[in-house]
């Protein structure tokens, strides 16, 4: 039974990554009053760039991609709702279609109809000498690709960022009242654009997880909706570094939880199974409070103040 | 305008939008590029194009409300022959059939039928009996996965008959179905694969598509046996596949379009299996594990009643219909 219970925490794990990297970036730009619905975007377009890049470079460079395509993205969101100031909703799901069929396009243009099959190099697990061999956790934590660790040391340096810092202030500032913000001589405009690529690089990220630490392979619309779940981590952890990798584990959990039961064999509907995660995040986010707690400005576009 | 084309020289001007071109257009449920169900119908698409010099065109639809509308473009640009890959495309097919007499649309595994609607039957069942056969003799904990994307009839009847494949090898066979309601989540299909191996499942039946990539990766990694569904995946991970259940796509199609061309073709609906050669189960050649060679003369003599059409398969993995 420890052995199932070890699996099922590695799974959870190996799960929410991907997750809590589009969390991560998706909370900085939620802070500074952006709601990115183009994350989708982010993370297929990171999938496919880190499959070129690595294609070409090896896995390293395949990480490198995966950020610059992903900053690509987002640099077009950017573009339209904070130079433009058009509607942030309708930009991020037009932005989502858009990379969803342009990846596709580029994917086939590259690979033909053949696809990539699985020749791309993965990362694989790197144990952590000694914390590994922790019963239960070990194997969960410090077992996994480097992607993980990357998660683990990112969510507190967020937070350590966000609150303790002048700039993560200032950002916060930003996404509770940007006109007030650049009243008081913050540039609320290019910290927002900057929270925005941030966001775009982290779901690139996501993107290349999926690919380089999982998958090895790319296919059109693999990042399956893990963009918008990514936001309603966001929500979920209450905008906040450290409540956003516990939902994102959570959200793991209930993934791998699903895997499991199937693979028991127990005679019921699957698609009870498959709901599981969803059942889960309607109910966190009916019971956890989170009123007043999101920022005030939240995809607003910015009022003229001059 | 028909004046005009006359005038134009073009002698057979009494349907203008055919103008002399035989027509063929392809729905795929998913990318092309999947190495399996939708890269063998995009195959013979092109088998089409080259055979038989038709002009060809292809989408790739999600929605039931997609599927409809991209039904209906075909049938309102004239085509003469529209393909809706998949069983889920029926429902659609037969709506927009009645309303455009001279396209013929086939829906690819389905049963329906209407003046100018048919639909493929492909004997999958029997591929994926011989493939359980295969499965279970070189399982070593006798436990057997299947993961499919969906649970649509043809999937399920699929590994029903895998199951009973598997049974008559081994009666004590367990045998563990998923499905990962996605046909493209590559890494929820692997997630899927390293479950059902953590609960010693050590040979593994994908059938879904582009994710089912994510279930090969799994088993490569850690190292147990995979075995491909609809194109032949021997080559995607070698070492790693068992074999493929083989539809030939191409052939399936392109014998339908030349039915349709030359104007012999009949509503009905078409079964395919190993009596056509059309299904076939396909073993890797190069295994550290290979299918021990009684249950290989098993394999082939079973195969060879299925070819003579002597070999029944239980109702409970008979095609749906």
């Amino acid at each position: 039974m420890s052995d199932a219970l070890t699996a099922l925490l590695e799974g959870s794990v190996r799960t929410a990554t991907p997750l809590a990297f589009a969390a991560l970036g998706e909370v900085v730009a939620e802070r500074s009053g952006v709601i990115n619905i183009g994350l989708e975007g982010a993370i297929i377009a990171g999938a496919l760039g880190g499959l070129l890049a690595a294609g070409a470079g090896g896995v390293v460079a395949g990480f490198a991609g995966a950020i610059v395509a992903g900053v690509a993205v987002a640099a077009v969101f950017a573009a339209f709702t904070i130079a433009l100031r058009v509607d942030q909703i309708i930009t991020g799901t037009g932005i989502t279609l858009l990379s969803l069929g342009l990846t596709g396009a580029i994917y086939r243009a590259a690979y033909g109809t053949g696809g990539a099959a699985l020749g791309t190099p993965t990362i694989g697990p790197a144990p952590v000498p000694g914390l590994s061999a922790l019963p239960w956790v070990g194997p969960a934590l410090f077992a996994q690709p480097v992607t993980t660790y990357v998660v683990m040391i990112l969510a507190p340096a967020t937070w350590w960022w966000m609150y303790r810092t002048h700039d993560g202030l200032a950002l916060r500032a930003c996404g509770e009242n940007p006109e007030a913000a650049e009243a008081a001589g913050i540039r609320a405009s290019r910290l927002q654009a900057a929270a925005v690529l941030w966001g775009g690089a982290l779901g690139g990220l996501a993107g290349g997880t999926l690919v380089l630490a999982q998958a090895g392979t790319f296919a059109e619309g693999m990042s399956a909706g893990r963009g918008f779940i990514a936001i309603a981590i966001v929500v979920l952890g209450r905008w906040h570094p450290i409540g956003v990798i516990v939902a994102g584990l959570l959200f793991g959990a209930a993934n791998s939880v699903q895997f499991l039961f199937q693979a028991m064999g127990w005679q019921a509907p699957y698609q009870l199974f498959l709901a599981t995660p969803y059942v889960l995040t309607l109910v966190a986010l009916a019971t956890v409070r989170s009123q007043g707690v999101a920022p005030a400005a939240l995809g607003r576009p910015r009022r003229d103040t001059a | 305008m028909m004046g005009i084309l006359a005038c134009g020289g073009k002698p057979d001007a009494a349907s203008p939008k055919h103008a002399g071109q035989f027509r063929v257009a392809l729905l795929t449920p998913g990318p092309i590029s999947d190495q399996a169900w939708n890269a063998g119908a995009y195959a013979g698409l092109m088998r089409i194009k080259d055979s038989l010099g038709a002009q060809v065109s292809h989408v790739q639809t999600k929605t039931p409300a997609e599927f409809e509308e991209n039904f209906r473009q075909y049938g309102t640009q004239g085509y003469d022959l529209v393909f809706g890959h998949g069983f889920e495309f029926q429902d659609a097919a037969e709506r927009v059939s009645a309303e455009f007499p001279r396209t013929v649309f086939v829906t690819t595994s389905g049963g329906r039928t209407g003046p100018n609607l048919a639909g493929m039957d492909f004997a999958f069942e029997e591929g994926s009996y011989l493939a359980g056969m295969a499965a279970a003799s070189v399982s070593k904990a006798g436990r057997i996965g299947a993961i499919g994307g969906a649970d649509l009839p043809p999937v399920k009847a699929s590994f029903a008959a895998f199951e009973a494949g598997a049974r008559a090898v081994n009666p004590g066979v367990v045998v563990i179905v998923s499905y990962l309601g996605s046909w493209d989540d590559v890494s929820a299909g692997k997630e899927q694969a390293l479950a059902q191996i953590g609960r010693g499942v050590d040979v593994i039946f994908q059938n879904a598509d582009a994710a089912g990539l994510g279930v090969i990766q799994g088993a490569r990694e850690r190292q147990v046996l995979a075995i491909g569904a609809n194109a032949n995946q021997n080559g995607v991970a070698p070492g790693t596949m068992l074999g493929s259940v083989v539809i030939d796509l191409p052939h399936a199609l392109l014998t339908v379009a030349r039915e349709v061309r030359d104007g012999k073709f009949v509503p009905r609906v078409i079964s395919l299996g190993s009596r056509d050669e059309v299904v076939s189960w396909t073993g890797s050649p190069a295994l550290s594990r290979p299918v021990p060679a009684a249950v290989a003369l098993r394999i082939d003599s079973v195969r060879a009643r299925m070819r003579a059409g002597a070999f029944r398969l239980s109702s409970a993995s008979a095609p749906h219909k």
